[in-house]
């Protein structure tokens, strides 16, 4: 095996298809850099739903003074009305626990679940709302309690916060399927793309894979050149996927990660997952695809 | 050496067989020449010893191999046991005499440095030393055939086939691509040459197999090109 011979000869054939190649480069790029962003959401809204269902409660909140709700009538929730409703909540077969939470209570809260330093400081412990947190014994069965709850004397509003955060994961769900619609497009584009590039190299190297097969050069070695160059646009074109992934982790991810809690947050091994991957199914769909269309225009 | 049993070869869309129950044998070293008009079958002679073609009956033995028998994987290792010329000459034209023999050496896997010791050596053998880092477009028709000559033999096959290599030759050069065949067949090596070059076949005096239209129609050892001439 002369390895150096079969460099150059890649070498040669990626000079000669420059254009192409670099075609060829930029869709497996921008290919594996969407399948890697849905690899990224996915992991992210796993370690998000880890973390968040756990804690995930009913929220009762309460009526206050200056409340601009209309069942409210203006009035704050008296101590007699949230007796009655702490009573009935604690009676109900579907309800695990109830806290109530005084103002300092929600901003403490508050404090820990944002990392946003500008929300923060914009916001005092006399804006937080107080209210009842309402853990279920089932987070899944939360009606009963909801319709128990909403217009009662006292509460201002019901919310259930698995809804909110349901709300959140459909919208990241359809980013990620979004991300994975488009890379199955752009993988496609890119398979036409490769096999076009095999066929011109093909063409234009008839002359010297037609001596390679009358002096009885083996089918590894004629072959060997193309698949090559397209595994090296593949590894290119992975590689430019794996910084654009570093990129969307640095600037995307991290910056929308101030908004999370820290334990959910989507940490650098998954970006290297992600990166693995993309570059490992990059490089075989090029190879595969090299591979396919050489049997079609390369007679051995 | 080559051995043809009653071979039939019609290509796909053509009801004319190419070649006609053919039945002949070549033995190690001869010098056989392939005449007849064109069209007669004599490329598609050489082209089933090469396996590039298959025929639709009968045998063909080459270097002792059933060729039918001869796997797809196993064509490569016969292929480099048989040298070829053409017409055309099929010289790689963005390298130099050295750079187009060696690369026959350099596709089979050969070792750097066998290629700087074998490659000079051939050649000279064709006639073209000095000429070795000469680009193709710099050598006239008679040297670039001595090229692909040089190409085809520098791995010694056991046979070397030549389809019409004075073709594209004026009749005074082709008297020095003959001798270099010449040379090359007394190093044991079978030459089968297919030809319309009645001179160069009447004055070589070798054996002389004529093809019409895929038969056989003359076989004649010391022959000369035409019986009509
Ligand atoms: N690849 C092919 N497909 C179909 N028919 C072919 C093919 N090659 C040759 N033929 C036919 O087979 C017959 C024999 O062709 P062949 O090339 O062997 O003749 P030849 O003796 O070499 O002729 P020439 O002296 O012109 O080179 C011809 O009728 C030709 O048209
Ligand atoms: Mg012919």
């Amino acid at each position: 095996m002369r390895i150096n011979f079969i460099l150059s000869e890649v070498w040669i054939g990626l000079r000669r298809n420059l254009t192409m190649t670099v075609a060829v480069i930029v869709t497996v790029a921008v290919g594996m850099a969407m399948l890697g962003v849905g690899f990224l959401i996915t992991t992210q809204v796993n370690s998000m739903k880890d973390y968040w269902f756990d804690k995930v409660e009913v929220s009762v909140f309460l009526c206050s003074k200056n409340s601009a709700d209309p069942d409210c009538k203006g009035k704050g929730a008296t101590a007699a009305e949230m007796e009655t409703l702490k009573a009935k909540l604690e009676s109900m077969p579907e309800v695990e626990g109830v806290i109530f939470e005084n103002k300092a209570a929600a901003y403490k809260n508050f404090q820990e679940s944002s990392a946003s330093k500008t929300l923060l400081e914009v916001t005092t412990a006399e804006d937080m709302p107080e209210s009842f947190r309402v853990k279920l014994k089932n987070p899944d069965i939360s009606t009963p309690v909801l319709q128990a709850m909403q217009g009662q004397p006292g509460v201002s509003s019901v919310v259930n916060q698995r809804d909110l955060l349901g709300g959140f994961f459909g919208l990241l769900d359809a980013l990620r399927s979004a991300s994975y619609v488009l890379a199955g497009v752009v993988v496609i584009a890119s398979i036409l793309l490769i096999a076009n590039t095999v066929r011109l190299s093909a063409f234009n190297r008839r002359r010297e894979t037609g001596i390679m097969r009358l002096v009885g050069a083996s089918n590894l070695y004629i072959q060997l050149p193309f698949v090559m160059e397209g595994m090296i646009a593949g590894l290119i074109g992975s590689v430019g996927a794996a910084i654009m992934l570093i990129l969307a982790k640095v600037f995307v991810f991290e910056e929308f990660q101030t908004f999370l809690a820290p334990g959910s947050q989507l940490q650098w091994d998954s970006v290297a997952w992600a990166i693995v991957w993309t570059l490992v199914i990059g490089v075989a769909i090029c190879v595969v695809a090299s591979f396919v269309t050489l049997r079609r225009y390369l007679r051995v | 050496m080559i051995h043809f049993d009653n071979v039939t070869k019609v290509y796909a869309n053509q009801n004319r067989p190419a070649l006609d129950h053919v039945s002949v044998d070549i033995d190690k070293s001869e010098f056989v020449f392939l005449v007849g008009p064109s069209g007669s079958g004599k490329s598609t002679f050489l082209r089933l010893i090469l396996k590039e073609e298959r025929p639709n009956s009968g045998a063909i033995h080459v270097a002792g191999k059933d060729l039918a028998r001869l796997s797809n994987f196993k064509v490569p290792h016969l292929r480099r046991r048989i040298g070829c010329v053409f017409q055309d000459f099929r010289l790689l034209p963005n390298k130099n005499v050295y750079e187009n023999v060696a690369f026959a050496l350099e596709v089979i896997g050969k070792p750097r440095r066998f290629i700087r010791k074998v490659v000079p050596e051939v050649i000279e053998l064709v006639g073209l030393e000095g000429k070795a880092h000469r680009m193709p477009d710099e050598l006239s028709g008679g040297e670039q055939q001595r090229v692909a000559m040089a190409r085809a033999f520098v791995n010694r096959p056991m046979i070397l086939l030549a389809d019409e290599p004075t073709g594209n030759i004026d009749p005074a050069t082709s008297i020095g691509i003959m001798k270099v065949l010449d040379r090359i067949n007394r190093t044991g090596t079978t030459v089968v040459m297919a030809t319309h070059d009645a001179a160069i076949v009447d004055s070589m005096r070798k054996r002389v197999v004529e093809l019409e239209d895929g038969k056989i129609v003359r076989d004649q050892s010391r022959g000369v090109y035409g019986q009509a001439y």
